[in-house]
């Protein structure tokens, strides 16, 4: 009687185990709430200028309905590999509410594993908060080196090569 | 003359190196500044319906509404549901409404003119919709995402750009209806304020 008492209460834990870990990637490390987090274009500067001194910073801004943003996403994760200890990298979705899941699906499938964000709040000023000279095209990168300034942005899709480029003159300057 | 040589040279060189040290803006053509005058506007565009038209017969006595739009991108989704109430509105008001498709690179992949044809249709474009087939036009304007608002007044000059409101997904929230108010200023004579607004879109599909 208190062996089966003992299998049916491992058994509980086993399964509210299993169910704890439902928001978490197994692989990543990483909880959902973290990996896509809510921000306004104020947070972001934050969150870029907590990086002063210590890393150059890539912000990307895509949305998962974005063919150039899908197409050059990858570069921008193997590149955070190749240069993880002098740059990071600043992901944030611009997708509706309603694509919120698809965004963080994708952002597993691409085995992002450090915090990226989701933009909310109207679009004016959260594309002043990143860049004057961006006009709300997606996708928009802008490169700072580890002292905050902005070596590069631009709008539209880039290939590796151009990523490259810009991250290895923000890290060296 | 040696020496002057050798100073010209060094100011060539730390002119190099100054600007290597500038931050770089890819920029495409330069957007147009409010005040400057439609350029293109006889260069001639193909409707849906077949019809060839220019900016200069579009125009309307007060002036002439542009948006450069397209069929694949979200964000044109989204506003579409303004696109005839406003087109109304404008017309109304005396003023000229056509929207161009710049998405050259794309053609085969949703942005024909069979797709827009298409689109017109589904969607009831209560408007012109033609094709700016190799982006010449949003280039001109320094257009750079759809759905891209370009207002200009009786004189063909910029007096409002950017966005058409402050809420793409939602009509009924929103709280800056920019273009109205532009239009509804711009025929009662009044200070259209805000004159450049941002909002997010798709970047246009330039022709490779």
């Amino acid at each position: 009687m208190m062996k089966s008492k003992q299998i049916v209460l491992f058994l509980c834990f086993a399964v509210l185990t299993a169910f704890g870990s439902v928001s978490e990637s197994a692989a990543q490390h990483i909880s959902d709430e973290e990996l896509l987090k809510d921000t306004t274009g104020e947070e972001l500067q934050e969150v870029i200028r907590s990086y002063q001194g210590e890393k150059a910073v890539l912000v990307n801004v895509w949305a998962t309905w974005c063919a150039p943003c899908i197409e050059e996403f990858p570069y921008i994760v193997d590149l955070k590999q190749e240069y993880e200890d002098e740059l990071h990298v600043v992901f944030v979705s611009a997708d509706f509410p309603s694509q919120r899941d698809k965004a963080l699906e994708f952002l597993k499938e691409q085995n992002v594993d450090w915090a990226t964000f989701f933009k909310t709040g109207k679009d004016q000023p959260f594309i002043e908060a990143l860049s004057n000279d961006w006009s709300g095209a997606l996708p928009f990168t802008k490169v700072l080196n580890k002292e905050g300034k902005v070596i590069a942005s631009w709008e539209q899709g880039a290939e590796y090569e151009k990523f490259e480029r810009y991250i290895k003159k923000a890290i060296n300057n | 003359m040696k020496l002057h040589r050798l100073v010209y040279v060094l100011l060539i060189l730390l002119s190099v190196g100054f600007l290597a040290f500038l931050p770089v803006e890819d920029k495409l053509a330069d957007r147009l500044e409010i005040g400057s005058k439609a350029p293109l506007t006889d260069v001639e565009v193909t409707d849906v319906s077949g019809e060839v038209l220019t900016l200069e017969e579009v125009a309307g006595e007060n002036g002439l509404l542009v948006n450069f739009s397209c069929n694949t991108c979200p964000w044109v989704e989204a506003w579409e549901d303004r696109y005839n109430p406003i087109t109304k509105m404008a017309e109304e008001n005396g003023i000229g409404v056509i929207m161009l498709n710049p998405n050259a690179a794309i053609r085969n992949d949703g942005e024909s003119m069979d797709d827009m044809q298409a689109r017109a249709k589904s969607s009831n474009y209560d408007f012109y919709y033609a094709l700016d087939e190799q982006a010449k036009l949003a280039e001109a304007f320094g257009a750079t995402r759809t759905p891209d608002i370009f207002l200009f007044n009786s004189n063909m000059e910029l007096v409002y750009t950017g966005a058409i409101d402050d809420n793409a997904k939602s009509a009924e929230e929103v709280d800056q209806p920019y273009l109205k108010n532009a239009i509804q200023n711009l025929v009662a004579g009044k200070e259209i304020d805000p004159k450049t607004t941002k909002a997010l879109g798709c970047t246009i599909k330039w022709p490779k």
